[in-house]
């Protein structure tokens, strides 16, 4: 694991902004401290000069001199006092001579440390009416160091504060490099053609879960999608093998025989029409999956419309013994693609005459009807009907069930209606008629 | 002979489309791209033309609608892998007389391009068919045989005109649904036959001459015996 590649990720970065504000706020809040206290001790000093001076000044000129030296045996090691005459020079003290910047009645002044008074001092002037100038001062190392302390403290705590971001980043970095190394390992696997790999995920739930579980329903759909377009090749080339086989063996047969009859020919020309047929029935299926387009959708009355496949497939009904029943609501209408509705219904009623019908006493019907809720097409016969494991699957394109190979036509006929149903954003739904199957159109559902 | 010219850009396609033309009796004129298939369509007088809807140079619609500004009238089948139901609306719009799906049969080609002819040469305005002792009112919608009345429900009187005006023309199930129908779906083999089977019944009764003939694998016909 490269350092360049721990700077990079985002969990780094995050510690470390984190780190500098919590920095930028320790350093503002002890250079807070440091400014409030170091002005508060400076004012007391001030405070105390000054009351020095007054009672000074208040002392009589004669004993002033007397005063100050008193002053100096008892407090002369943290406390100056000085008289300067009013020529400047010195008339007792311990300050040598007037610091240069200190004004009687002016503003304090800071000095540091001089012969006579070893450590910094922080001193005041006062002219005394007999123009005499007194100064008093006091040490003012215990502030300056108190000021240092802080100062430190400032500096030291804000690196820290630093280092421990910068740390903290790295440490906490490499847990998620860690599950991206591993999530992207998973991903070059399953970009290898290892459709059964999933990304890891914890049980934690985070990001990086959530992350690889949207990825893994991902690769669920991709799975299932490229199961569905093998077992669809895989029905295609068996469809179409079994009449190709018959055609190339009939041609072979005609090459072998003396002189071929119109019979043979037609027989011929026969397998390779459902061939065609079939081809045909892709094709349509393709294009109907690809549509997404409502050009043709106008109000249509499923009234109408079910009166008109009822009528189309009324001969074939009786033709196959079967009773065609039309139970409808005049005046529902739904906005839909008319001849492609036509073609889905067509295909179903085709699919019940054809499973119900030609039954040895069996009492064949379909029923149409139209229902003002939802609003429904439903067509539903007594036949055999379709087993609760296969409902599901007879919906997915190409699936064919046993019983769909066993009887003619393309069979691709309820993936048509399902591609349909689904362009229309309707829903289809097969249900257990007890006997039978009941297939519904639902119109009002727009998932 | 009848003069059909196949605009057809795949060589083996137009190929296969001429021979199935000379062997139903027409002259084929191959042109294998847009621009020179307008130009033949301009100069040439052809009883019909096959049109695939997506051509080199010039585009099939573009070239019908080119030749009607041109003033043609011939007969336009269009042909075409394109089975969308607005392709065929628009391939219709633009001035084709029908349109045929990619795979077809060829025989379907020849069936189409005959009834093509046989209404381009016959205005529709008639009120009266004939076909043999068939007859068949389009003013009053009445159907007769051999001087008996037949009772037929609107759509078998509507098949039963189809079948009529293309007398002695092979028509395919799906010609028939497209045509009368006017549904552009596979309908299966079955209903097509039932409905023509309904009418056979009503028309050839027993002891009269059959007249509506199967063509095995391919269609039905109707003829004069």
């Amino acid at each position: 694991m490269r350092l360049s590649e721990v700077w990079r990720t985002t969990t780094f970065r995050l510690s470390v902004v984190y780190g500098l504000l919590f920095a930028v706020g320790m350093v503002a809040l002890l250079a807070m401290v440091y400014v409030r206290s170091a002005v508060y001790l400076t004012h007391r000093v001030d405070d105390i000069l000054a009351a020095e001076a007054a009672a000074q000044v208040r002392v009589a000129p004669a004993a002033l001199k007397p005063t100050i030296d008193a002053a100096l045996t008892i407090n002369g090691r943290n406390s100056v006092f000085a008289l300067f005459a009013p020529d400047g020079t010195r008339e007792t003290g311990n300050l040598s001579a007037m610091p240069a910047g200190l004004v009687p009645g002016g503003r304090p002044v800071e000095i540091p440390a001089t012969a006579q008074f070893p450590v910094a001092a922080r001193l005041i002037a006062k002219r005394l009416p007999s123009g005499e100038v007194l100064v008093v001062g006091r040490d003012i190392n215990q502030l300056r160091q108190i000021r240092r302390i802080i100062a430190s403290a400032l500096i030291w705590s804000g690196g820290l504060i630093i280092l421990a971001g910068l740390a903290g980043g790295t440490a906490l970095s490499l847990g998620p490099i860690r599950r991206l190394r591993r999530l992207q390992a998973a991903s070059h696997d399953i970009a290898a053609g290892n459709l059964m790999r999933r990304m890891p995920s914890s049980a934690r739930g985070d990001e990086l879960d959530m992350f690889a579980d949207t990825v893994n329903h991902m690769l669920g759909e991709v799975e299932r999608l490229m199961s569905e377009v093998r077992a669809s090749s895989e029905t295609i080339a068996h469809d179409l093998r079994t009449p190709l086989t018959r055609a190339r063996s009939q041609l072979h047969r005609l090459e072998q025989a003396p002189s071929a009859s119109p019979d043979q020919i037609a027989q011929v020309t026969a397998e390779l029409d459902e061939v065609l047929e079939r081809f045909v029935a892709i094709l349509r299926l393709s294009e109907l999956e690809t549509r997404a387009r409502s050009a043709g959708f106008a109000a249509t009355d499923l009234d109408r419309l079910l009166r008109q496949v009822a009528e189309l497939y009324q001969p074939l009904a009786e033709e196959a013994g079967v009773r065609l029943s039309l139970a409808s609501t005049p005046g529902v209408t739904v906005e839909a693609d008319a001849k492609l509705l036509f073609e889905a219904v067509s295909n179903l009623v085709d699919n019940a005459i054809k499973f119900t019908g030609d039954r040895e006493g069996y009492d064949g019907e379909v029923r149409l009807a139209v229902e003002a809720e939802g609003p429904r097409i439903v067509v539903q016969d007594n036949g055999p009907g379709v087993p609760d494991a296969e409902r599901s699957a007879v919906l997915q394109r190409f699936y064919r069930s046993e019983r769909d190979r066993l009887t003619p036509g393309s069979g691709l006929g309820l993936s048509i209606v399902a591609a349909i149903v689904r362009m229309h954003r309707f829903r289809l739904e097969l249900q257990d008629a007890a006997p039978g199957l009941r297939c519904v159109i639902d119109c009002g559902a727009r998932p | 002979m009848t003069k059909i010219l196949v605009i057809e850009d795949d060589p083996q396609t137009a190929e296969e489309i001429a021979a199935c033309l000379t062997a139903g009796g027409f002259e084929a004129v191959n042109r294998f791209d847009g621009p020179t298939g307008l130009e033949a369509a301009k100069s040439e007088r052809f009883d019909a033309i096959t049109l695939d809807r997506m051509l080199p140079g010039l585009d099939g619609l573009e070239l019908i609608k080119a030749l009607r500004e041109a003033g043609s009238e011939a007969p336009v089948l269009m042909v075409s892998a394109l089975s969308d139901v607005d392709d065929r609306v628009d391939g219709l719009r633009a001035g084709g007389d029908d349109y045929l799906i990619k795979p077809f049969a060829p025989k379907e080609l020849v069936a189409r391009l005959e009834v093509l002819l046989r209404r381009h040469r016959r205005p529709e305005a008639e009120v009266r068919l004939a076909v043999a002792d068939l007859e068949l009112d389009l003013v009053k919608h009445e159907a007769w045989r051999d001087g008996r009345r037949i009772e037929l429900l609107p759509m078998e009187f509507q098949l039963l005109e189809f079948m009529m005006r293309n007398a002695g023309q092979l028509l395919t199930r799906r010609m028939i649904f497209e045509k009368v129908w006017e549904y552009y779906f596979d309908p299966g083999t079955n209903l097509i036959n039932v409905h023509v089977g309904k009418l056979r019944r009503k028309i050839d009764t027993p002891g009269l001459v059959p007249l509506i003939r199967t063509e095995r694998g391919q269609g039905y016909m109707l003829h004069a015996p």
